[in-house]
């Protein structure tokens, strides 16, 4: 009986989902996956093979071959799950033990950067999450590292002095900000200017890198993408050539007026006065 | 593995202590030159043609934005799907969105079956600068269009995805409007 009762009220329950639009794709978990990606920010490092391997599964798994310093891989697709990360000089065979090792928890739906970061002496792996929340209307997200062993602290600002990153020490990453998209200036230390075009919608990472031959070089890393407008609410797809002759809900009501006027039809008939007569039952 | 994990910790600290030094940073000044690494350069291509076999579609694409309320505007063609220009292109970084209308005043319009596509069926989209774009479908969603799911849709991604719309759900005869949205999550097949 209850059990019966509670099928009822399961039934009743999705019909109510399905009327308002929360139809059980709707409700389906996204697919279970996330994204990794690697950075060689370490400038005294030779170039290095990165190993990204399942712990729970020994055949998911990442390599990613001759990263140099200030290389940015593409994001790799992996199962949600924790994994190793690791590095051995290039070319090194996979079975020898890696120069560095660390372990990583992918979610599903999230976007992970594993940069290798510090001098070699004092290798180490950062791992930083990309934010993929929305930034707001017309403005772009960035955050900086600082791979430049030659700058100890880094000041980094953007147009109209948003400071980006403020004595931010070598090795270290900063949290990000919300800055006005489109064209800007960056200026780096002590005044060099180097325009900038960051997107709007956008997410970047702001690599400050020790440059071959002297002084500094800044890449900008695209983190993830967003369109810079973002359009209000549904779209109107469909003119109702295929839609059935009333909506469920119509229909219903049809049936219920047409039994209704029939009903009334039949009464009226039986009580109908003849013309020209005054009715039975009528007022005086 | 476990010295290694805690040097990292050591090595990438707490950020919000970067700020303390930043009184002596004013008398440092970073070597000279100071330049920006090449970045990859504005892509103007645009996407095409759309093909998905498992549902018959096969598009060519026109360009399509926001009317002044903000809202996306469809294709004036029924048979004819649209790319929302304001947005990644697909094949690039980001959601790709692309419309299509599922019915016409008559009878069925290009995205007509885009609610029969399945996890892992194929959709390719050609670009003008010629590359061809594999996507995987990866989840069907349907939203009442009151409550619109726009940051899954159109939030940021940090790979190349695809989202394909139409509309669904019971059709509003007063309104002339179909009271959801249907979407097709879709990513770069490997």
């Amino acid at each position: 009986m209850a059990r019966l009762t509670r099928g009822a009220l399961l039934a009743v329950l999705c019909a109510g989902l399905a009327a308002l639009g929360l139809s059980p794709a709707a409700a389906a978990p996204s697919d279970d996956t996330g994204l990794v990606r690697m950075m060689h920010l370490s400038p005294d490092t030779p170039s290095v093979d990165a190993y990204i391997d399942s712990v729970s599964d020994p055949d998911v798994g990442v390599v990613l071959p001759a990263v140099s310093y200030g290389d940015v891989s593409a994001y790799r697709s992996v199962p949600a799950g924790t994994y190793t990360v690791s590095a051995r000089a290039a070319g090194a065979d996979p079975q020898s033990p890696p120069v560095l090792a660390s372990t990583v928890t992918v979610a599903a739906g999230t976007a992970t950067t594993v940069a290798g970061v510090g001098r070699f002496a004092e290798l180490g792996f950062a791992v930083l999450p990309d934010d993929l929340t929305p930034p707001p209307a017309g403005q772009t997200r960035v955050r900086v590292v600082n791979a430049a062993a030659g700058t100890p602290s880094l000041d980094l600002s953007l147009d109209g002095g948003t400071r980006l990153a403020g004595g931010l020490a070598f090795a270290k990453t900063t949290d990000y900000v919300d800055v006005p998209g489109g064209a800007s200036t960056l200026t780096v230390g002590g005044g060099a200017q180097l325009p900038v075009q960051l997107a709007d919608g956008s997410v970047y990472t702001l690599l400050v890198l020790d440059r071959d031959g002297g002084g500094l070089a800044v890449e900008p890393a695209l983190d993830a993408a967003s369109p810079g407008v973002v359009p209000v609410g549904g779209v109107e797809t469909g003119a109702g050539g295929t839609a059935p002759a009333g909506a469920p809900v119509g229909r219903i009501a049809l049936v219920v007026l047409t039994v209704a006027v029939l009903g009334l039809a039949l009464t009226t008939r039986f009580r109908l006065p003849r013309r020209g007569r005054p009715a039975r039952h009528a007022a005086r | 593995m476990l010295a290694v994990a805690a040097g990292v910790v050591a090595l990438v600290g707490d950020p919000r202590h970067q700020d303390r030094q930043a009184p002596a940073a004013r008398a440092e000044v970073p070597p000279a030159p100071v330049v920006l690494a090449a970045a990859g350069s504005a892509d103007p291509a645009r996407p095409v043609r759309v093909t998905i076999p498992a549902i018959g579609v096969d598009s060519d694409l026109v360009d399509l934005g926001v009317d002044a309320g903000g809202a996306l505007v469809p294709p004036t063609d029924f048979a004819r799907a649209g790319w929302f220009a304001a947005g990644p292109v697909p094949g690039d970084v980001g959601p790709a969105v692309l419309a299509g209308h599922v019915d016409s005043y008559r009878g069925p319009a290009v995205f007509f079956r885009l609610d029969e596509l399945r996890p892992g069926d194929r959709v390719t989209v050609e670009r003008s600068d010629g590359r061809t774009v594999q996507f995987a479908v990866t989840r069907v969603a349907r939203y009442a269009k009151d409550r619109f799911a726009t940051d899954e849709v159109y939030g940021p991604t940090a790979d190349p995805q695809l989202r394909l719309v139409t509309c669904g759900g019971a059709f509003d005869r007063s309104r002339r409007s179909y009271l959801d949205n249907v979407v097709v999550y879709a990513r770069l097949a490997q």
